[in-house]
């Protein structure tokens, strides 16, 4: 019985490695854009497809193949704020636009599922582990694949924390997150930060999906169920709250883990959900209330 | 060092300001006074770049600045201070005066030049750490001039630094006001305390309806028996 939990503990840890570097990077693009980015889940296919293409294709060593596949998608994600949101909010000016955005990054998530589809088609893409081997804790064992995934996470997270707390520009990104016209007061270029604060989010769900890639297939639709999921993650932590939604990922993914003991596991994947609406119901502002400014 | 000329300016297409001209000279303290909805913060707002005029023209020493974003405004010289202060309240003191300094060229230049405003507000020094929404409203107002100092700017445009603040914070405000003032520093304020801003202004311009309704110093308008009891609340005769 303790083996088991020590177990399911462990895969709960690792997987909310994955959830906090997905809904972290959600959580910090609603913070600062007010959008809620409903085409994360494509970037985090797309890190899979950059990884695939730079480790079986080019044959580039893992490492350089997960660092360009975070990095490609970081590239990838500058683009989003001049070239769809920008446009977008000159049109409106003043206006309420929140639900347009939804409707403008869903357009995009069904553009981008589409584009991987007829440039890569639909079959199911293996990427070989970057790291051979288990660990064997007696208890249990978890393989060095799964290991590195938690500690990348940890890394990649850390240095965005770090990044925000004393680096110029992530002092700018949260000023904005804030308040954006007294960031603007500052000398802040306002569509500067958005552009960078996206691509930030994005270039983190691209490294989670390089990351992940030995462990799930690539396919086109495989990041759409994770934004999902983080809708609920970042619900529970409080919308535009980095810290809720690192503790939010990890409550929920134990929580995930350690349901099979108790509930069928067809149903482990609602408990995401039920959380989401129970918190919904109870305390809308999440565990750690709402960290952005709107 | 300021100009406003004709400017028509407003929200969306409500047109607050109808036809606005003022000027502030090197060094001066220029009130702007008015009835709520006058137009004042508006004027404010359309020279610093936050809202484009319909037609008219802003320039600072001649340089047009229609069309500029504030964070383009701000590396002419040119730094604001927004009502209640806008602060970034869950940063840090630190954070806020790191942040005013956003402009400079360099980290190392913005970390010096909070230095100097260490040594200018030894208050803030000793409060570094602690979030700016947790200073009293006084301190709060006084930090978000003191942010607006660390690109130096040549002017200041301050809206309504006393709203809100009890007498004693609005005359620590207004001392800091006159300090920096001494050191060559232009201001435009708006203002609703009409005494604090006559106690402090070389000269005073007041709007009603959007349009200009009185230009001179602050004896001039205390000695105008129309303005006087227009908005200085004061009976005739």
């Amino acid at each position: 019985m303790l083996e088991s939990l020590a177990e399911f503990a462990i895969q709960g840890i690792v997987l909310g490695g994955l959830y906090a570097l997905f809904a972290v990077g959600l959580t910090l693009i609603f913070g600062v854009l007010d959008v809620i980015n409903v085409a994360h889940g494509e970037f985090f296919a797309i890190g899979g497809y950059l990884a695939f293409a730079a480790i079986v294709v080019l044959h580039w060593p893992g490492a350089a193949g997960v660092a360009g596949a975070a990095v490609g998608t970081f590239l990838l994600g500058l683009g989003v704020y001049p070239l769809l949101l920008a446009p977008l909010k000159r049109r409106l000016g003043a206006r309420p636009r929140g639900p347009l955005y939804l409707v403008l990054t869903l357009g995009l998530s069904t553009f981008l599922q589409s584009s991987l589809l007829a440039a890569a088609g639909g079959d199911y893409l293996r990427v070989p582990p970057y790291a051979g081997g288990v660990l064997d804790l007696s208890f249990t064992a978890v393989s060095h694949q799964r290991l590195l995934v938690l500690v990348v996470s940890i890394v990649l997270l850390g240095g965005l924390f770090l990044f925000l707390r004393f680096h110029r520009e992530g002092l700018a990104v949260r000023a904005v997150a804030q308040n954006p016209d007294a960031a603007q007061a500052m000398g802040i270029n306002l569509p500067r930060v958005f552009a960078l604060t996206l691509a930030l989010g994005v270039g983190l769900a691209g490294a989670g999906g390089a990351l992940m890639a030995p462990l799930f297939n690539v396919y086109p639709t495989v990041g759409f169920p994770l934004t999902i999921k983080a809708f609920a993650i970042t619900i529970l932590g409080g919308m535009g709250n980095l810290a809720g939604a690192l503790v939010a990922s990890f409550l929920i993914s134990l929580a995930e883990a350690f349901s099979v003991m108790l509930i069928p596991s067809e149903w482990q994947n609602a408990i995401a959900f039920a959380v989401m609406i129970v918190m919904l119901l109870l305390r809308p502002s999440g565990l750690l209330g709402g960290g952005g400014r709107r | 060092m300021l100009r406003v000329a004709d400017v028509r300016s407003g929200y969306g297409k409500l047109e607050i300001l109808q036809s606005v001209s003022l000027a502030v000279g090197e060094g001066e303290i220029v009130g702007l006074i008015g009835p709520n909805g006058a137009g004042k913060s508006t004027l404010l707002k359309t020279a610093f770049g936050y809202l484009a005029p319909f037609a008219g023209e802003v320039a600072l020493e001649g340089r047009p600045l229609v069309g500029l974003r504030p964070d383009q405004v701000v590396r002419l010289g040119v730094g604001y201070v927004a009502q209640a202060g806008g602060l970034f309240a869950d940063m840090t003191v630190h954070e806020n005066l790191l942040l005013g300094g956003y402009a400079l060229r360099s980290s190392r230049e913005a970390r010096a030049a909070v230095d100097e405003l260490y040594a200018r507000f030894p208050l803030f020094a000793a409060r570094r750490r602690q979030p700016a929404g947790s200073l009293s409203g006084g301190e709060q107002r006084i930090l978000a001039v003191a942010r607006a100092l660390a690109v130096r700017p040549r002017l200041l445009l301050l809206d309504e630094p006393s709203a809100a603040l009890a007498p004693r914070f609005i005359a620590d405000v207004y001392d800091t006001i006159r300090a920096l003032n001494g050191g060559g520093i232009a201001m435009l304020i708006v203002e609703q305390n009409v005494e604090a801003i006559l106690a402090v202004a070389h000269r005073v311009f007041v709007l009603d309806l959007g349009r200009n309704a009185f230009d001179g110093t602050p004896a001039e308008l205390r000695a105008s028996d129309r303005i006087r009891r227009l908005y200085l609340g004061e009976d005739e005769g």
